[in-house]
């Protein structure tokens, strides 16, 4: 059983090519124009001009389509239909069920807020499918980020699916024995101690030998480190990163003001 | 200050804290596939927070989120700052002798809910409107309908879920920590906060017990007038 636990997609494009810090600003400046710009349409066509170009520019248009059907519809879907009914603004009901009325307004209000988690979560999603984690981590740990949290962030991707795999074994082995987890509610409370407890004490006792393990080969060395892969970064870059905190100042200055 | 931040920051706190999340990560999933009504995707993060300061554990809270975003739902992000709050929270919890007892922890696990519901709140009503994807916005939007204000049918909300679950969490670190060979838990920086009092001290648990009812009359009166306002 194999699981990814990444989304990058290696591909030859522009956008993987870019260097990763200036993806990670151009995914700031989207998220911050489209939640403080004062324009109703901001988030809309941001997704629409912006984010679906840019996945195609990526050459990943097709599996961020399905990551987007996969994780952000079903979510901004459900959040669309729950702000839709339940904000209990506006005065134009369109559409009446019970106690639950529909409003121009809600329906507006509801739009604009899907819109915005969507262009949130798919400027994200389309980060991590061109952005390798360990590329990212390696440029911002040039750029003076602390080598433990590099190690922090790869070694949990590293530990995560063994976990998960050793969880599955427990979760067998217990049934195996005749632990109750589907019974009724007391039962399956009652199952999680059985559960909880080998994975855990499992996975703390490694936690010594692997400190001394990483000890021995220069953790804590104060020595500047060198890298085995350079990131490019060229000057144009720069200019477009700045050019990009311009727009987030401005979006937000124009959303206090107006 | 800095120098006391740092030297809970050993190499095997820095070992610790990827398999804290994963522990967050795989607890979590645990208790869906077990289908009950708890979070508890948060018991590595108390975990770090108790056995290596409250730095550490707002570090693991924070990055949990992250790793969380990276694998498997990018919009796990925006919520880095309640993970961040609650490890801090269950650190300084421990910091102030709160957690060795079964009582003294259940003051922690509220304390840790209070801190969650407050750091949540902003961010559900600024990014969400109030509403989120998750199930329990179902009470929120009950309470909007009943006429409340966005604010407080949030906060309500968060009032009335979290407790169980943080007390829960608090609880299993506690057994954990408990479990858990005295060899290993002296290898970690913090490792005097969790030895366990003496059980014939009667005054401690009535002390906490009082904190208890006080900590949850004081929810209550915040509530009333939220409700009231």
């Amino acid at each position: 059983m194999h699981e990814r636990l990444s989304f990058h997609i290696k591909r030859d494009s522009v956008l993987h090519r870019l260097n990763p810090l200036t993806k990670l600003t151009l995914v700031l400046a989207l998220i911050m124009v489209a939640f403080t710009s004062p324009w109703y349409w901001t988030p809309h066509l941001l997704f629409l001009f912006v984010i679906i170009p840019l996945s195609f520019i990526g050459k990943v248009f097709r599996e961020f389509f399905f990551a987007a059907t996969r994780l952000i519809l079903p979510a901004a879907g459900f959040l669309f239909l729950m702000q839709a009914f339940f904000q209990p603004i506006g005065e134009h009901v369109i559409f009446k069920f019970y106690f639950l009325d529909i409003t121009q307004e809600s329906l507006m209000f509801a739009f604009k807020n899907a819109m915005r988690v969507i262009v949130m979560v798919s400027s994200f999603t389309l980060f991590l499918l061109t952005t390798h984690p360990s590329e990212l981590m390696s440029d911002l740990t040039r750029r003076g980020l602390p080598g433990q949290f590099a190690y922090v962030i790869i070694s949990t991707l590293q530990i995560l699916p063994q976990i998960q795999s050793k969880s599955q074994t427990i979760i067998s082995a217990q049934r195996s024995r005749g632990l109750d987890t589907e019974g009724n509610f007391f039962k399956r409370a009652g199952s999680l101690v059985p559960l909880v407890g080998p994975l855990v004490f499992g996975s703390l006792v490694e936690v010594e030998e692997r400190a001394i393990a990483i000890e021995a080969r220069g953790f804590t060395s104060k020595s500047i480190k060198t890298s085995l892969y350079e990131i490019a970064d060229t000057s144009f870059e720069k200019i477009i990163r700045w050019g990009l905190i311009i727009i987030i100042i401005l979006s937000i200055v124009l959303n206090i003001w107006l | 200050m800095l120098d006391k931040i740092k030297s809970n920051f050993t190499t095997q706190t820095w070992v610790l804290i990827p398999i804290a999340i994963a522990i967050n990560v795989a607890i979590g999933q645990l208790v869906l596939v077990l289908k009950l009504p708890v979070f508890l995707d948060s018991i590595g993060t108390v975990l770090v927070a108790v056995l290596c300061g409250p730095w550490a554990g707002a570090l693991t809270g924070a990055l949990s989120n992250v790793i969380w975003g990276i694998a498997f739902d990018p919009g796990a992000f925006p919520w880095w700052p309640v993970a961040f709050f609650i490890g801090f929270m269950a650190g300084k919890m421990a910091e102030w002798g709160f957690f060795k007892s079964w009582w003294k922890v259940v003051v922690t696990g509220i304390v840790i809910a209070l801190t969650a519901a407050i750091i949540s709140t902003p961010i559900s009503v600024y990014l969400f409107g109030g509403i989120t994807a998750s199930g329990s916005s179902f009470i929120t939007a009950y309470l909007l309908q009943t006429g409340q204000g966005i604010w407080s049918a949030v906060v309500s909300t968060a009032f009335l879920t979290e407790p169980v679950d943080k007390i829960t969490t608090a609880m299993l670190a506690f057994a954990i920590i408990q479990g858990l060979p005295k060899r290993t838990v002296a290898g970690y920086p913090k490792a005097d906060q969790v030895e366990i009092e003496g059980g014939s001290d009667k005054n401690q648990m009535y002390i906490a017990i009082g904190i208890v009812v006080v900590l949850i009359l004081f929810a209550a009166f915040l509530l009333r007038s939220i409700l009231g306002g």
